[in-house]
């Protein structure tokens, strides 16, 4: 039944008006709906959920001790009782791969927040004071360029000394840079703005001009990009681990599993199958996860 | 060479010799000031201990340790090992290099020729099977760990070619994980410059693919289509090669990833090069080794990305410096 | 020599199809200078493209023929398409910078062109190469073949385009906004080269632009594209004496005139072209439109005869709007101004633009407006229901919506009685 209009008739420019303001939040909108049309970055999602679901639970409880000596026969096949199989000294593989994974997301999270605390702050500082300070930043940027990071990481782990915090540290001392140039960019072009301008024109601190104002319009891209150290971090702890170099023994981690497989290699291939797949489909997770924000929200990036 | 140019050399060399001194002093002063030294193990004591400590300058400061080794080392010397007792480093290191670059070169190539090529078919078939199916090989390149995929690879040529068999294991896997010599043929190079290449190779694809894509669009791109070039022509002479400016960007990095990965594949497949050298003195406190090798890849990365920026300026004649 | 029948182009884009060109029909004789002229966005550069087989994907030729020498391009594979391409029709873009590429160096980019064709004999093409430079006037022609398109100012650099158009001695030439890049000065140089070239060579131009000024001065006919279609075309002179389309006369009237003041503003047309995914129905000038009738909402006029040689699509037509609705004296030029009409209901254009949007943001916008959906309901059911056709969930919103209103109504009812 048609009722009658009581409302004054919508127009053509309010319609419009509408729209436009509507424009800034649908961005966000927009890339939240992209990102949930990404069937790929839904599953890496889930299987991240995953994860950090084991990771908890192997606080609490697993199969047998991960680090209790003889729980089977050195390199014991999978089997009903250790489906993943032992290790050479009989520790069960499951149990351990369950415990790897708070030391892999631990590496990956821990140094993203360093990497995400350091960057940020330099990147801002130089981007916001240039001149003298941009330039003393940038240089030492640039020797950071210059040197072999997996280097680097092995020296500041022997001399910091093997702890998950040390290692965590020497990682991010090899991947902080592409933050730090990063928001020194967004940064620069930022502080030219005209809310910028307005905030330092009515007298705000320079750190809550970087901290309240900059900062957050510069949130997309720092997310994105911070997405991206968490699987070269895990990678590169896992290397570490791999070279002898990483989370001290017994302590069970993936990089260290795998070293321990392919020593094993001639007389078993189980010991470095699963801690080598567990790695890889992580790792595959966060880029298909880190490629899915980024194609979702920097639409230059838009297949 | 304009004048320009020489001036940005001349910029670059300064900035590889303050890295080299950064770096250099940042790693020496690092090592040498852990506690313990290499000769703990030779269970030396007391004077003897001093005598040996003297005799390679461990008992000065530092400071003064650190300004022989530079006195040294600017005249190519890089001192003495610690382990390999009397061995100077710099004709040691160098061999090591002259390893490393044959399987960083081999890598290089297989990541810049693969990622190019995958990374330009995946642009010119945007949004077909076959692009889904090369990103998603190269978001998988970079995704598997090197060890991963050597170890794959060692187990594949083991199943697939049982009977090539000799290696270290003496048993029926075989892959000969033991490089023959200190150089490696054709043969024994492929597998670890694979494993080593392929992760570098998936960033390649990627850049590629997105510059392909970008280029495309270009007018230029039109006007040669417009000229009726061959779509091959105008895909590799107009688009690929303005494509190569954005994937020259990244072959600094991609040398450092290089360096990174050949450590563990080194290792792995027990290569005698740098790599290798550089975790045994670091585990076994030959620090002297450690500084060196250290040095010597900080330069290969300054000397790599001097070369890439002159690269560009072949590649894409608008740029001058 | 070239015949485009009913030529319609379209992109597929994921907002819809973009009907960049419609129903485009056009002749050109050899020899001729044909100019084609709209604001930017009207289609012009897809229909070049089109004829030359250049629209890419997401775009394709959905309808009509090419006729070149009785050859129907539309059915050409690649390589035969190819083959015409630079050979037999040139084309020149509008910036000469972007359209030349930078890593090759000038000489190289033109001889290329007649190395793909064998038409000029492979030795003889490093000499012309230099000859065509010198022929578009470039100064130093020997030596500026080794160099590069940054190298070059904008004006030589359009030259050497054109050089390179020429390089095969196409018989027709396309030039799309040849001189929109370039300053004034420049600008007359290269119409006065293209016009040379046509005279002395006998090439058939097609000169593409916004600006009226440019084809007065090269062209003999001339078609006024809107919207993806011709609404106007005949001779030069008759078109600039006397325009039947309320465009084309909006068009020339945005013209600096010679005997107007220097420094009196460029009258620009009001408003915008419309959206080619969704244009509003009957005449799609009519939103702009001075002298739009009732008709110009519901029904598409035809392109028809209104002189001789010259045809124009309107209902109106300008012989009309000056006998009736005093043109002449017009100073609004405000759409509906001269002939007072208004558009049946601004709300047809909400839904239209409704309707291109994604369900949820549809729902939000109708969230936001209630008092959008009650008109639509009392004032374009028919509008509503293609809304509904598109988005079937504005239905469940329509029912509860109207239920409610009417629990409120009869509540509203109830305290006032
Ligand atoms: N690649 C494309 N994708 C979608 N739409 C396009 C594309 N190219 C052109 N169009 C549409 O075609 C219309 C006509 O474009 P064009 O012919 O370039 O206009 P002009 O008359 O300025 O040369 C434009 O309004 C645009 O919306
Ligand atoms: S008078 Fe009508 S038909 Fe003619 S242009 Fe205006 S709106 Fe279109
Ligand atoms: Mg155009």
């Amino acid at each position: 039944m048609a009722t009658t209009i009581t409302a004054p008739p919508t127009t053509v420019t309010e319609y419009a008006g509408g729209t436009l303001a509507r424009e800034q939040v649908s961005l966000w909108r927009d890339g939240w709906r992209r990102l949930r049309r990404n069937k790929l970055a839904l599953a890496a999602v889930v299987y991240l959920g995953l994860l950090v679901v084991v990771a908890v639970i192997a606080f609490f409880w697993t199969p047998y001790k991960p680090n209790a000596i003889g729980t089977c026969d050195t390199y014991a096949v999978p089997s009903g009782a250790h489906p993943f199989g032992c290790d050479e000294l009989g520790r069960d593989s499951l149990s351990r791969l369950m415990v790897g994974t708070q030391v892999s997301l631990a590496e990956g999270v821990g140094t993203a927040i360093i990497v995400l605390v350091v960057g940020v702050t330099v990147g801002l500082i130089a981007g916001y004071f240039r001149g003298t300070v941009d330039a003393v930043i940038s240089l030492i940027i640039n020797i950071f360029y210059g040197i072999p990071a997996l280097l680097v990481a092995l020296v500041l782990v022997v001399v910091l000394g093997q702890g998950l915090l040390n290692i965590m540290i020497a990682i991010s001392a090899t991947i902080w840079m592409d933050m730090a140039r990063l928001v020194r960019g967004q940064t620069l072009s930022l502080r030219e703005r005209e809310f910028i301008e307005a905030a330092r024109a009515s007298g705000a601190k320079s750190g809550k001009i970087l901290f309240g104002h900059i900062f957050p319009n510069a949130m997309g891209p720092i997310i994105v990009q911070a997405t991206f150290v968490i699987p070269i971090a895990i990678l590169t702890g896992a290397f570490l681990s791999f070279l002898g170099l990483g989370v001290p023994p017994p302590q069970a981690d993936w990089g260290g599993m795998a070293s321990e497989g392919v020593a094993a290699i001639r007389y078993v291939t189980h010991i470095v199958t699963f801690p080598s797949i567990a790695l890889s489909v992580t790792l595959l997770a966060f880029n298909f996860f880190g490629d899915g924000l980024r194609d979702a929200f920097d639409p230059r990036q838009k297949r | 060479m304009t004048r320009g140019t020489l001036i940005y050399i001349g910029q670059r060399v300064l900035l590889i010799v303050v890295t080299l001194l950064v770096v250099s002093f940042g790693v020496f002063a690092a090592v040498h000031s852990l506690p313990g030294n290499a000769f703990i193990s030779e269970h030396l004591h007391g004077a003897a201990l001093a005598s040996v400590l003297h005799q390679y300058g461990l008992d000065q400061p530092i400071p003064i340790q650190y300004w022989n080794f530079l006195k040294g080392a600017i005249h190519g010397d890089l001192g003495n090992s610690f382990v390999i007792q009397g061995e100077a480093i710099t004709p040691l290191v160098l061999r090591e290099l002259s390893v490393s670059m044959e399987l960083g070169g081999a890598a290089l190539i297989i990541t810049v020729g693969l990622g190019m090529l995958f990374g330009v078919i995946a642009a010119m078939r945007q949004n077909t099977w076959v692009d889904y199916l090369l990103t998603t090989i190269a978001v998988i390149g970079y995704s598997v760990p090197s060890f991963v995929l050597a170890t794959l690879g060692i187990l594949l040529f083991a199943l697939a070619l049982p009977d090539w068999t000799f290696s270290l294991f003496g048993t029926a896997i075989g892959y000969p994980l033991r490089w023959q010599g200190t150089y490696g043929d054709i043969v024994q190079l492929s597998l670890p410059a694979i494993a080593l290449g392929f992760y570098t190779s998936g960033q390649v694809t990627r850049i590629t693919r997105a510059a392909m894509l970008d280029v495309v669009q270009q007018d230029y791109i039109r006007t040669a289509r417009a000229k009726g070039l061959k779509s091959r022509v105008v895909t590799i002479r107009h688009a690929l090669r303005n494509a190569m400016v954005p994937v020259t960007s990244i072959l600094g990095p991609l040398v450092v990833s290089i360096i990174a990965g050949s450590v563990i594949i080194e290792n792995i497949f027990g290569i005698p090069g740098l790599g290798k050298e550089f975790v045994r003195s670091i585990t076994s406190h030959d620090y002297n080794v450690t500084v060196g090798v250290f040095t010597i890849y900080t330069l290969l990365i300054g000397v790599a990305n001097l070369g890439v920026d002159l690269l560009y300026t072949v590649i894409d004649p608008r740029i001058r410096y | 020599m070239l015949e485009v029948k009913h030529l319609s182009t379209s992109f597929f884009t994921d907002d819809g199809e973009v009907k960049a060109v419609r129903d485009v029909t056009f002749d050109l004789f050899p020899g001729e200078t044909l100019g084609i002229v709209g604001e930017s966005g009207c289609g012009k550069s897809v229909t070049a493209m089109s004829v030359l087989g250049l629209v890419q994907r997401p775009g394709k030729i959905v309808g009509g023929q090419i006729l070149f020498k009785d050859r129907d391009l539309t059915k050409l594979n690649s390589e035969e398409l190819r083959q015409i391409r630079g050979r037999d029709i040139a084309m020149i873009f509008q910036d000469p910078l972007s359209s030349l590429n930078p890593v090759l160096r000038v000489g190289f980019q033109i001889d290329e062109a007649m190395f793909a064709h064998d038409k000029i004999a492979k030795e003889d093409v490093p000499e012309r190469g230099v000859n065509l430079l010198k022929q578009v006037r470039v100064p130093d022609a020997q030596r500026r073949v080794k160099d590069y398109p940054h190298q070059f100012s904008g004006g030589m650099r359009q030259r050497a385009m054109i050089a390179m158009g020429l390089s095969n001695r196409p018989e027709l030439l396309i030039a799309d906004e040849p001189t929109t890049a370039l300053d004034v000065t420049v600008q007359a140089q290269i119409l006065e080269l293209l016009r040379d070239l046509n005279q002395e060579m006998g090439t058939s131009i097609i000169l593409i632009t916004h600006n009226l000024g440019v084809v007065a001065g090269l062209c003999k006919r001339v078609v006024v594209m809107y919207a993806g279609e011709i609404v106007e075309e005949g001779p030069v002179e008759q078109i600039f004496e006397s325009p039947q389309h309320p465009y084309t006369w909006s068009l020339l009237r945005s013209l600096p005139r010679v005997d107007e003041k220097r420094h009196e503003r460029l009258k620009s047309i009001e408003g915008l072209p419309p959206d080619l995914i969704a244009p509003p129905p009957g005449c799609k000038f009519n939103p702009r439109c001075p002298f739009r009738i009732e008709k110009c909402f519901s029904e598409d006029p035809p392109l028809e005869m209104v002189g001789t040689a010259q045809q124009a699509k309107c209902w109106v037509t300008m012989k009309r709007a000056y006998a009736e609705m005093n043109a002449a004296t017009i100073t609004d030029t405000r759409p509906g101004a001269a002939s007072g009409v208004r558009p049946p209901a601004e709300l047809l254009q909400v839904v239209a633009d409704l309707r291109t949007l994604e369900e949820p943001e549809v729902l939000e916008t109708l969230a936001e407006n209630p008092q959008l959906l009650e008109q639509m309901v009392s004032e374009e059911p028919a509008a509503l229901e293609q809304l509904v056709a598109d988005h079937p969930a504005v239905a469940e919103k329509l029912v509860t919506e109207e239920t409610a209103a009417a629990v409120d109504g009869a509540a509203e009812d109830e305290k006032s009685e």
